[in-house]
């Protein structure tokens, strides 16, 4: 693990996926890999494969049949993992809220970490984004990679977790 | 003993766009059978136009079934709601459409080009036509606000002027295009390697196209002469210099061809217009509400596309069918994988451009 760590850090693979949107995005994101916006400057390269990616990028208001297909390549993605939302309908629905057919966003099935705004979202939008997602990356693979310690370290730890403070402020009104 | 195997192409595959799920029946590597699902991204436009909309807004709704092709879209129902408001737009708004409508058309088919030769397996060649097309992005951003989505047109004009400085930006812009196009036609027409992976390649031939009703490019490849451009006299397309291109092979390298042709025609279109632009007002009043019914036409990058529109005299619409390039050309597009190598079928399935965003609306 240790071994692949800094690899991870320069070069966050994506993987995209179109889960209903107008295709304004998905050029955009072409657009921000070619030659003027040249996201491979970071490393990014644009992979088909859920296994070997690190930021999913979704565009799209999440159709009734991609959702399924959403969620199966999110949790193909092996940890740790960034989800990216393009666009103002995949993060809220946009101008397709309420249509028969639409989920109105992703974040009612997959965890996103990074909105991006606009519709459709410009390629230095999407270049913020991905830096962005880069950062976020590299702290989850460092909280996945730190050694936890299960017994021992409950007190320092439960301090900080909100439910057991709530179990202690029931605790303190009984008393 | 099965002497076929089926192999699936999408719905999420490195080469689509857009989700569209292949299933191919394959004898060895050659495909024998096609079956094709594209309704992924079915989201219910036409239905929400009829209900949660007013008619002023429906405008940029339909912009919204596809990026790629939004001032089409956009423009198609407003002529039909001008039509049946009885509206006829001044000389300079109608030029101010085409010529957004044209660079539409020029980036579209950059991209069509650029995404064929990324899934041939060029990805120098992606790269190069990926940032000539910079120069036509930076344009439309220029003119109408944003790259993409662009919502110019609006019901009785345009939203913005087309000022000095602008004009001769697309002047010297679609100057150094028209340059790099000179080198792309010459590296699409000798080059040896991309002869391989596209001539002679996905044919379809001339009566195939007719009967599976090609629309477009692809009819256009095949020798098929068909463009509503021609066809309609909504805009001044003849006097501003619209030739149709025709190609007789039907192949992924004719198709090619038909594009680049059609850019460099589009490019002098641009031009003429630019050069010959009439004084007027970009937006003026149109008063009432649509009642009755609406057939328009337009040429979208793809083809031919439909609208239908039927008012009563309120505020929201009774129908709005929109009837895309891509759908009619599905069963073309199943009759060319048909015979083809399995390697072949993202370079094919690229050069004919299809929208599913367009189909599945």
């Amino acid at each position: 693990m240790k071994f692949f760590t800094p690899f991870r850090k320069k070069s966050p693979w994506i993987l995209h996926y179109n889960a209903g949107s107008c295709n304004g995005c998905d050029i955009e994101i072409l657009a921000a890999l070619g030659p003027k916006f040249d996201l491979e400057r970071f490393g990014v390269i644009n992979t088909g494969n859920p296994k070997q990616s690190d930021i999913f990028l979704v565009t799209g208001p999440v159709t009734y049949r991609s959702r399924e297909r959403l969620v199966e390549l999110y949790t193909q993605i092996p940890e740790p993992k960034v989800v990216v939302a393009v666009g103002s309908c995949t993060t809220t629905g946009g101008v397709f809220r309420g249509m028969y057919n639409v989920e109105d966003g992703i974040d009612r099935y997959i965890p996103v970490d990074v909105y991006i705004p606009g519709c459709a979202s410009s390629p230095q939008l999407i270049i913020d984004a991905l830096v962005k997602a880069g950062e976020i990356l590299e702290s989850k693979s460092k909280a996945i990679e730190k050694p936890f310690k299960l017994f021992g370290a409950i007190e320092t730890i439960g301090n900080k977790l909100s439910r057991l403070n709530m179990a202690k402020k029931v605790h303190d009104d009984e008393d | 003993m099965k002497k076929t195997i089926q192999i699936p192409l999408g719905s999420q595959h490195i080469s689509l766009l857009e989700p569209i799920r292949f299933k191919f029946e394959c004898e060895n590597e050659k495909i024998i059978g096609v079956d094709a699902d594209v309704g992924f991204v079915h989201r219910g436009v036409e239905l929400a136009c009829t209900r949660s909309f007013e008619f002023k807004q429906v405008g940029y709704v339909v912009a919204r079934v596809c990026g790629l092709c939004a001032i089409t879209h956009s423009l198609s129902y407003t002529l039909a709601v001008e039509k049946l408001l009885g509206y006829v737009a001044n000389d300079r708004i109608k030029y101010l459409r085409m010529l957004m409508v044209e660079l539409d058309r020029i980036h579209s088919h950059m991209l069509c080009l650029a995404h064929t030769a990324e899934n041939a397996g060029f990805e120098a060649l992606f790269m190069q036509i990926m940032g000539d097309r910079e120069l036509v992005m930076e344009v439309q951003e220029a003119i109408s606000g944003n790259r993409v989505q662009f919502d110019y047109i609006s019901i009785g004009g345009v939203n913005r002027d087309l000022t000095s400085e602008l004009v001769d930006l697309v002047r010297k812009n679609l100057t150094t295009l028209s340059e790099k196009m000179e080198i792309l036609t010459g590296l699409f027409d000798n080059n040896w390697s991309l002869s391989l992976k596209y001539k002679g390649v996905g044919v379809l031939t001339l009566e195939d196209a007719y009967t599976y009703n090609a629309l477009g490019p692809l009819a256009r490849a095949s020798g098929l002469a068909t463009d509503v451009r021609a066809e309609t006299s909504d805009f001044p397309y003849e006097a501003l210099g619209y030739t149709m291109m025709l190609e007789s092979t039907g192949d992924i390298h004719a198709r090619n061809f038909v594009r680049l042709r059609e850019i460099v025609n589009s490019i002098a279109i641009c031009r003429n217009i630019v050069d010959n632009l009439p004084m007027g007002e970009i937006q003026e009043k149109v008063k009432g509400k649509p009642k009755g019914e609406e057939i328009v036409r337009i040429e979208a990058p793809r083809g031919e596309l439909f609208y239908l529109v039927r008012g009563n005299g309120t505020n929201t619409l009774e129908r709005v069918r929109i009837k895309t390039p891509t759908f009619s050309g599905i069963p073309a597009m199943m009759e060319v994988f048909k015979g083809s190598q399995y390697a072949d079928a993202p370079a094919i399935l690229a050069s004919f451009d299809p929208c599913m965003s367009c189909t599945a609306k």
